[in-house]
């Protein structure tokens, strides 16, 4: 098992794929703070509550770029076929799959503290430039670093799962990303008292962006969502043929 | 060191059958290959090969039958890489990776340690093209990463899928000389061609398969004669003439 997640990991790092990913995260994250803290009335960036709520972006986009990067972990093995050497080496999958969540929740903790953190920084220097008092305190801080970052780690299992079910590359990353930033945000419009029960909304409440769960509510929602992905995920992988 | 089923033949199908839809992909093939045979597995493309081959290495259930390698369904084989080598004909490795930790991730996961990387590098002339992107790689030089990926484990049994196809005149002298190694060092080898050319040399004993049907098998020498050649025999099998 040792052996099967140093694997994994080599994988990860034996690509450029990681870092396109971080460069697009970075991108996504210092355009959503231009569109925001730039953008927005001072009035409306004011206090504590209005500058957290800008902080959603960071956190969402640590949970889609998390699990990008775990679907990523499967379905560019199924793209490419290095799944059958894969299965050859490990032909009883399952320690696959278990090094595929460990490694997912590992780089998926560390692309949520990296979203989270160039939130804040961008986000500072934004602030700081429009002469806006930073309303954020030191437990804002940890809990949107710990929050964000816990939250990335889950979707990031999540999308190890959606990818091992779904296993086509382009349909498994845009059904994310339109999950993360279409459906729930059209959600929200609509139907609010659904939309904030949504894996994306859960991970909101887990870093303190929003406040419409509890954050033992939320956690149980969001490892509930990321069990039923995985288990889905699991089962297909051990049943379907490799072609 | 006792194995199980380390005296019974090396490969045993038994009614072999895969259905996908309408197709009988493979449809109930009988066989067993010894210790130290080299079969050629012949057969027009789409005659069932690479379907029986992925059932024998378990990357696909078949519809009904079994295959087993040394006395056990290759799923149950404890760390399959040191038993059995298998190329398989698509060629699976990921373009933006290099050929040494395309390697090494297999290594890693199998338990091999990584000295034995640098030791089939060579083996197969890829030593200086170890750091190059896979997509770099000429064909020959993809069929080689895939021939020093199944010697990894340094296996008594190999399997290879289509290892001529693609290859220019050197490569198939290459690979030639690798099969007579192979099979002067005792191993047991099945190959799978859809050519006969570069196979007929090398092999002892064949499998005609078309349309997912076993048609004959046998030694070389008992199938042939001064008036029949192995074409003449695989052709009027096959009836390919036509194609
Ligand atoms: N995954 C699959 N789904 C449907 N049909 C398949 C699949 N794999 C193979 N076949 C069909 O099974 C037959 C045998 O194919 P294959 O084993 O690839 O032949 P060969 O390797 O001898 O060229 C072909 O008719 C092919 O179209
Ligand atoms: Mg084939």
């Amino acid at each position: 098992m040792i052996g099967q997640v140093r694997s994994e990991l080599l994988k990860q790092r034996s690509t450029q794929t990681a870092v396109f990913l971080f460069l697009a995260m970075v991108g996504l994250v210092a355009l959503a703070v231009a569109m925001h803290v730039l953008a927005l009335s001072k009035t409306r960036l004011a206090t504590n509550a209005h500058q957290l709520d800008v902080f959603q972006i960071g956190t969402r986009a640590g949970m889609l770029f998390a699990a990008l990067a775990g679907a990523l972990a499967i379905t560019a093995e199924i793209r490419y076929g290095t799944i059958r050497p894969t299965f050859l080496v490990q032909p009883k999958r399952s320690p696959v799959l278990a090094a595929k969540l460990t490694v997912g929740a590992l780089t998926g903790f560390v692309y949520g503290l990296l979203a989270e953190g160039l939130m804040a920084a961008f986000a500072a220097i934004a602030f700081s430039l429009r002469g806006i008092p930073n309303e954020l305190t030191g437990s804002d801080y940890l809990r949107i670093l710990l929050g964000g970052a816990s939250a990335a780690a889950l979707w990031a299992m999540l999308g190890v799962g959606i990818g091992a079910l779904v296993r086509n590359q382009v349909a498994t990353l845009v059904g994310l990303c339109a999950w993360m930033f279409l459906v729930e945000s059209v959600s929200e419009g609509f139907v609010p008292g659904a939309a904030k029960l949504m894996p994306g909304s859960t991970g909101l409440s887990l870093a303190g962006n929003e406040h419409n769960l509890s954050i033992a509510i939320a956690a149980s929602l969001l490892v509930g969502y990321t069990a039923a992905a995985a288990t889905a995920g699991w089962v297909t992988t051990l049943r379907r043929d490799v072609t | 060191m006792i194995e199980l089923g380390s005296q019974g033949p090396v490969i045993e199908c038994r009614s072999l059958t895969k259905r996908y839809g309408d197709v009988v992909a493979v449809d109930g093939i009988s066989f067993t290959l010894e210790r130290g045979t080299v079969t050629g597995f012949l057969g027009p493309n789409g005659a069932g090969k690479t379907t029986a081959l992925r059932l024998l290495l378990g990357l696909a259930e078949p519809t009904s039958g079994g295959a087993l390698v040394f006395g056990r369904r290759y799923r149950e084989l404890e760390q399959p890489l040191r038993r059995v080598g298998a190329v398989l004909e698509s060629g699976d490795y990921h373009p933006s990776r290099n050929g040494r930790d395309h390697l090494r991730v297999l290594a890693l996961a199998a338990e091999i340690p990584p000295a034995r990387v640098e030791e089939v590098l060579e083996l197969v002339g890829l030593g200086r093209a170890a750091t190059r992107r896979v997509r770099t790689y000429s064909l020959g030089m993809r069929q080689r990463l895939g021939v020093a990926a199944a010697l990894l484990g340094d296996p008594e049994l190999l399997i290879l899928d289509e290892p001529a196809n693609g290859l220019d005149p050197a490569g198939v002298r290459w690979l030639r000389t690798f099969l007579r190694d192979l099979a002067a060092a005792g191993r047991t080898v099945l190959v799978s061609s859809h050519l006969l050319a570069e196979v007929a040399q090398t092999v002892d004993q064949v499998l005609i398969i078309d349309h997912g049907r076993l048609l004959a098998q046998g030694p070389l020498n008992e199938l042939t004669n001064a008036d029949k050649t192995l074409e003449d025999i695989y052709l009027e099998l096959t009836g390919s003439e036509s194609r």
